[in-house]
């Protein structure tokens, strides 16, 4: 996990000194386009992250074990966090770009019930307690992350929205290109790790629960 | 981990604090050279103090749009970070909260 640490702190240094001293401003954005490197690897970060959630979600349906349920947690909670990245950041680029903070097109509002369907799944887990906690938000995993493919091809379903083609940030200036994949590579790096640790957090608390069980039951 | 996070928070705050001070790089003697260059080379008469204010007042208006375009680049990143550094804190405080439960249980079962 050290390691992972020091390559995760590395990347993120490079990513932040290429985002503001290396990539080309770009011509109609100028220098607030340089949100869009951390923008949107989060946006795509939240997909991986809500990925892995929904592949643990349906190993603990077909397994039962859990510690499938303990990383799917864990995912869905980083998929959180790197969604309010997303929806925190989006707006300062729109208000700017067009000229509004908010606006209901597609992909916003999308995201949006994405960011609600996990605050959901947290809720579910917090009124919920053992098995029945486990199996119950392992489903709702699984059908909140149907909203993930409606988020990524929003922009093709729904013409008209405020947010480019989902091809725009593939066919980037080199410079831009190389900067947006070191700044994707250390967030989704970042998610490894903290995925790591919140994991093993989890562990020790489910630990901890089965120790003070057995406790109080040998005092009784 | 922390640290990393902290010291990144710091890099972005240098930066803000730099990028809002960067002016456009234009002194009032390079103004001067660049009005009688273009006077000389007009054939029509030129006033130069007009054209020296006028700009002057290009530079400022330049200025102050690259301020604002700093501005927001920047208050994004300290959100971003910020974000990083609030979910961090909470772990920190659920790591100590679940150290001092085993501790606590440590004890109940020494006694």
């Amino acid at each position: 996990m050290k390691i992972i640490g020091i390559i995760t702190a590395i990347l993120v240094f490079i990513s932040l000194y290429l985002v503001f001293g290396y990539a080309r401003v770009e011509g109609t954005m100028l220098e607030v386009q340089k949100i869009f490197y951390y923008h949107v690897s989060a946006a795509l970060t939240v997909f991986v992250a809500f990925g892995v959630n929904c592949v643990f979600s349906i190993k603990y349906l077909i397994q039962r074990k859990p510690k499938d349920d303990l990383l799917a947690v864990a995912a869905a909670e980083l998929g959180l966090v790197f969604c309010t990245i997303a929806l925190l950041s989006g707006p300062i680029w729109a208000r700017y770009a067009w000229n509004t903070w908010w606006n209901w097109e597609a992909r916003l509002t999308s995201t949006l019930v994405l960011w609600l369907m996990y605050v959901g799944y947290f809720i579910l887990r917090s009124a919920l307690e053992g098995d029945k906690r486990r199996l119950y938000s392992a489903v709702l995993g699984i059908i909140a992350y149907l909203d993930v493919p409606i988020v990524y091809y929003a922009v093709d379903i729904w013409h008209g929205g405020l947010h480019p083609d989902r091809g725009t940030k593939w066919n980037l200036e080199t410079t831009m290109r190389q900067t947006w994949m070191v700044a994707l590579l250390a967030l989704i790096m970042l998610f490894v790790l903290l995925l790591i640790v919140r994991y093993r957090m989890k562990k020790a608390e489910a630990r901890y629960e089965i120790i003070r069980q057995k406790y109080l039951s040998e005092v009784s | 981990m922390k640290i990393a996070v902290f010291v990144s928070f710091l890099v972005v705050l240098g930066l803000f604090i730099f990028a809002t001070q960067v002016p456009v790089t234009l002194t009032e003697d390079e103004v001067a050279k660049a009005v009688t260059e273009a006077s000389s080379e007009s054939e029509a008469p030129v006033d130069e103090d007009l054209l020296a204010q006028a700009v002057q007042l290009s530079v400022e208006k330049l200025e102050k749009a690259q301020s604002t375009r700093l501005k927001y680049l920047v208050s994004a990143y300290l959100v971003i970070w910020l974000v990083f550094i609030l979910y961090v804190l909470h772990l920190e405080r659920k790591q100590q909260e679940l150290d001092k439960r085993l501790a606590q249980l440590e004890q109940e079962s020494d006694q």
